[in-house]
């Protein structure tokens, strides 16, 4: 086989041993590898209905075909299971030395279930399997404990992937570390933790084989000269924080919790800015030529790195306008491994909450808009699990149900997952976009906006022709994020799906068309959903909070604009109609014959059952 | 090659080098003496001829170079000074000492008294020196030494030539690499080469100022009144122009292709970066919204008066 090893890891950490099962390439050629495969995986190896803190729910790590083949952008890997704070699928990415060690592993995929009777780390060195006490790294933040595994197994190329204290004590939104980047939405960090493991550590020596090393090198070399180009000149030159000034003046930034739609103190955090007053360096992941991430420098001296969303969580989003409050910010969730999104967005709920005089340990803490020391000692308490940080630790979205009140109208989620920074009233592609989406609200397994930012469409107004354009943009995010191609090339490309075919031909052998590569795609996408719907998704999961769908934009070139539930459910109508569903969102079995999709298996079955 | 294609290339080339390895240089110390005063401080657009032209050229060169001769009055410049070490020793001197003191590669010399200096052509002349040590315009069969741009290395050639006596520049040209710019090439940017027409006499003196003044009054004509519009730049854009906002005044019916050659020819470092080389449209990174509210990829799309033109990235992920 080529650019795969034909076989995953399966390690049940209840009794410590691990399994060595082929992976048959007919499975390779539907799923990909990356999201895909994981996504094929979970189907196998979760239980229907199975508690995503429970030792039977698996934690997946799975690789690419075209991670290691020297292509500029392909060292990720993604993160799979069933997340904890929604309840769906959970998948993540995360990229760098990481990727390249787990491929060099020799595995395609591994595959963690049980749970470990004291903390513990494992270690994948090629064919071998070492599962190692870890209570000394307990409380350590990942990239200590980085250090410190690499130290202890004396193989400074071993790359390590680990969770922090949120993941040990599984709050919902904790990642998974690697290198400082993350596998950050859904909680696959709390999974983690409660299969009390600290760490993954791999190391290897097993090239992947690719078919044609030629032609191969000659695409990467094509790539990589496209990548310098100006389609990527955003994050080569200043990085994603530069979206901040632009969203704000086009009132799609989202403040305060989503009561605003532009940030009066947007000009000091803007991207600007920072690379103006705290711009330190440009770093880039491995195998990659366009470095978008920017690591700025505190008062402190710290460098720290900053995305857009880090930015707009942490900042506009909980009204906080100082860059040095959102970098200090920033810096604890990195430090304790907490998604920043759902970071911010579970803070700004309750920030609002203690603005309406709910939640009286909020403001206990000084925990409202704009007051960054209530932010900082937030972020710590949820890390920690301490007092209302324990509560907080849940989510919006179960925190609000628990705290009622009407405080589900402002809890801004969809399925659970915190609201990104893209406001879905004035972007009415996103809106569906971030409505649909099976991990709940996610700007990046759609990419929905890029219709809404083009022009391509009236973005102040849906109807159901927008339907077909988030199906599209799904596909193409499912297979960049299959195969693994990072979406800051996806504009490098002049024919997507014909080159990407034409490469993946040639790096497994495959006779692989664009017309396949398009339908693994749908596959993809309907293989998550019917993940879902087997966990019990009902249509009215497929839809947004209520602050969206009843109060008019107040700021910003968009005041006034509204989005309604009779504009959302038109755009959703006509997303199910393009994607083949019926009328209420579910999958019919013409369409899994279609796509050739077995269903994962029903509650009582078991995958070796089936 | 269009006129605004091959001005913007030019730009654009400038601006890949490093604005430190370029220098301007103003020789000032000639004798004026069929003017019968200091041309360089003859009065022109309000302010003296010198001040006039550094100022002009300040917005191109990083560095200035002022080459005057011993005990010559000059007014405040933003300038390094120098003076000739032997006075009146022609142009040859003056080059000479300006090169020596320029802290670029190479220079672009010119005299205190053409007041009719031409951006794009400079810009053009400037642009081609990488492959040349001396580029140097021909107009009407003449060469055009002293609105031309010098390699530094030509400095031991040039030393050599005051030390035999040779005070003609014409006599390196030979030596070197020289990039002869014609005739042909130089009307695309300056068709009545005004670029070289200098002052001897206070009848030249007169003339310019009239000419100088119809200009003014022919640019006044061409925009119409209350017809401008402001660019708002954002992420790299910004960065390169180290400006938020520029103001840009505009013909009547002005199209977005319009608003972006005004723009590249006020902001040229955005040449071949944010706006394609070509000049009328945006690089494929980049995207222009007009007021907040609508993307217009269309260069033929009207840009009414009081708009408010947004350069950003076109791509929006985060």
């Amino acid at each position: 086989m080529h650019g795969f090893h034909g076989q995953l890891l399966h390690i049940d950490l209840n009794c410590g041993k691990s399994s060595w099962v082929p992976l048959e390439e007919a499975r390779l050629r539907a799923f990909l590898g990356g999201i895909g495969l994981g996504t094929r995986l979970l189907h196998d190896y979760a239980p229907a209905g199975v508690d995503p803190f429970a030792p039977a729910n698996p934690l997946i790590f799975a690789s690419a075909p075209l991670v290691g083949t020297g292509l500029t952008t392909t060292a990720k890997f993604a993160v799979v299971t069933k997340s904890p704070l929604t309840g769906f699928i959970g998948d993540s990415l995360s990229s760098s030395h990481f990727a390249l060690e787990l491929k060099r592993a020799g595995v395609d995929a591994v595959v963690i279930t049980g749970q470990a009777p004291s903390l513990v780390y494992v270690v994948i060195t090629d064919h071998r399997v070492e599962i190692r006490e870890a209570e000394h790294l307990r409380g350590k933040s990942p990239s200590e404990a980085e250090t410190i595994i690499r130290g202890e197994l004396g193989l400074p190329g071993a790359r390590v992937a680990t969770v922090g204290t949120a993941g040990e004590k599984r709050v919902r939104f904790a990642t998974i570390s690697n290198e400082g980047r993350h596998a950050g939405r859904g909680g696959a960090g709390a999974v983690m933790g409660s299969k009390n493991l600290k760490a993954v550590a791999v190391f290897g020596h097993q090239e992947a084989r690719v078919f044609d090393d030629h032609r191969v090198k000659a695409i990467a070399d094509a790539l990589r000269e496209r990548s310098l180009g100006s389609a990527t000149d955003k994050y080569r030159n200043i990085g994603t924080v530069a979206n901040l000034a632009v969203f704000n003046r086009l009132g799609a930034l989202p403040a305060r919790n989503f009561q605003q739609s532009t940030f009066d103190a947007a000009d000091a955090l803007s991207g600007e800015s920072l690379a103006e007053n705290n711009f330190s360096r440009a770093h880039g992941c491995a195998s990659c030529t366009i470095r978008c991430e920017r690591l700025f420098k505190a008062l402190s001296g710290a460098e720290q790195r900053l995305e857009y969303e880090s930015l707009f969580a942490l900042g506009p989003l909980c009204g906080i306008d100082n860059p040095e409050a959102v970098l200090q910010a920033a810096q604890l969730c990195d430090l304790y491994g907490l998604d920043t999104i759902s970071t911010g967005g579970t803070l700004a709920w309750a920030m609002e909450c203690a603005a309406r005089g709910l939640l009286p340990e909020a403001g206990k803490l000084d925990l409202f808009f704009g007051r960054p020391d209530g932010l900082l000692a937030a972020i710590t308490a949820i890390a920690e699990r301490d007092g209302l940080g324990d509560f907080l630790a849940e989510g919006s979205k179960r925190a609000a149900e628990k705290t009622g009140q009407g405080s589900a109208h402002w809890a801004m989620h969809v399925k659970g997952l915190e609201m990104p920074g893209y406001e879905p009233r004035s972007l009415k592609t996103t809106a569906l976009g971030l409505a649909v989406s099976p991990r709940g609200a996610c700007h990046n397994r759609s990419g929905a906006y890029e219709a809404d930012f083009s022009g391509a469409v009236d973005r102040f107004h849906g109807d159901s022709s927008r339907g077909a354009v988030v199906a599209a943009t799904e596909d193409f995010a499912a297979v960049l994020d299959s195969l693994i191609i990072c979406k800051f090339l996806r504009k490098c490309f002049n024919d997507f799906y014909a080159e990407a075919a034409d490469l993946l031909a040639h790096v497994t052998g495959w006779d692989y068309s664009a017309a396949e590569l398009r339908r693994a795609g749908e596959r993809i996408i309907i293989a998550k959903r019917l993940f879902n719907q087997r966990e019990g998704w009902q249509p009215h999961d497929d839809w947004l909070p209520p602050r969206l769908l009843s109060e008019a934009v107040s700021t910003g070139v968009a005041q006034g604009v509204t989005l309604t539930a009779a504009e959302l459910k038109e755009m959703i109508g006509g997303y199910y109609q393009v994607r083949g569903l019926d009328e209420k969102g579910f999958i019919t079995e013409a369409k899994l014959r279609e796509l050739e999709i077995e269903k994962p298996p029903l509650a009582g079955e078991t995958h070796a059952q089936r | 090659m269009t006129k605004i294609s091959r001005v913007l290339e030019s730009l654009q080339d400038m601006n890949r080098e490093p604005s430190g390895n370029a220098t301007a240089v103003i020789l000032a110390g000639g004798k004026s003496s069929r003017m019968g005063q200091a041309k360089a401080l003859l009065v022109f657009d309000q302010e003296p001829l010198i001040a006039h032209i550094a100022r002009a050229l300040k917005r191109m060169f990083a560095e200035i170079v002022v080459v005057a001769a011993p005990e010559q009055e000059l007014p405040a410049l933003p300038a390094k000074i120098v003076r000739d070490e032997v006075a009146y020793q022609g142009p040859v001197g003056g080059i000479y000492y300006g090169l020596r003191a320029a802290g670029g590669e190479f220079s672009f010399v010119t005299s205190c008294d053409a007041p009719f200096l031409n951006t794009e052509l400079i810009a053009y002349l400037t642009a081609q020196i990488s492959d040349y040590d001396v580029v140097v315009p021909f107009w009407e069969e003449r060469y055009q030494p002293l609105h031309a741009v010098y390699r530094s290395s030509v400095l031991p050639l040039l030393k050599m030539q005051l030390e035999r006596d040779e005070l003609r520049p014409v006599y390196l040209f030979d030596k070197v690499r020289t990039r002869k710019v014609g005739q042909d090439e130089i009307k695309t940017l300056d068709p009545h080469g005004l670029s070289f027409l200098n002052m001897n006499t206070l009848e030249d003196y007169q003339a310019a100022l009239k000419r100088w003044q119809q200009g003014r009054q022919e640019e006044k004509e061409v925009v119409a009144p209350g017809s401008t519009c402001t660019v708002e730049l954002f992420g790299t854009a910004q960065l390169l122009a180290k400006a938020k906002t520029v103001s840009l005044s505009l013909p009547p019916e002005a199209t977005l292709a319009r608003v972006l050659s005004s723009l590249a020819e006020k902001l040229p470092m955005l040449v071949g970066r944010v706006i394609a080389l070509e000049g009328t449209r945006l690089a494929s990174g980049f995207s222009c919204n007009i007021n907040g509210l609508a993307f217009v990829r269309d260069p033929s799309a009207k840009i009414a008066s009081g708009d408010r033109i947004l350069i950003l990235s076109a791509d929006a992920g985060g």
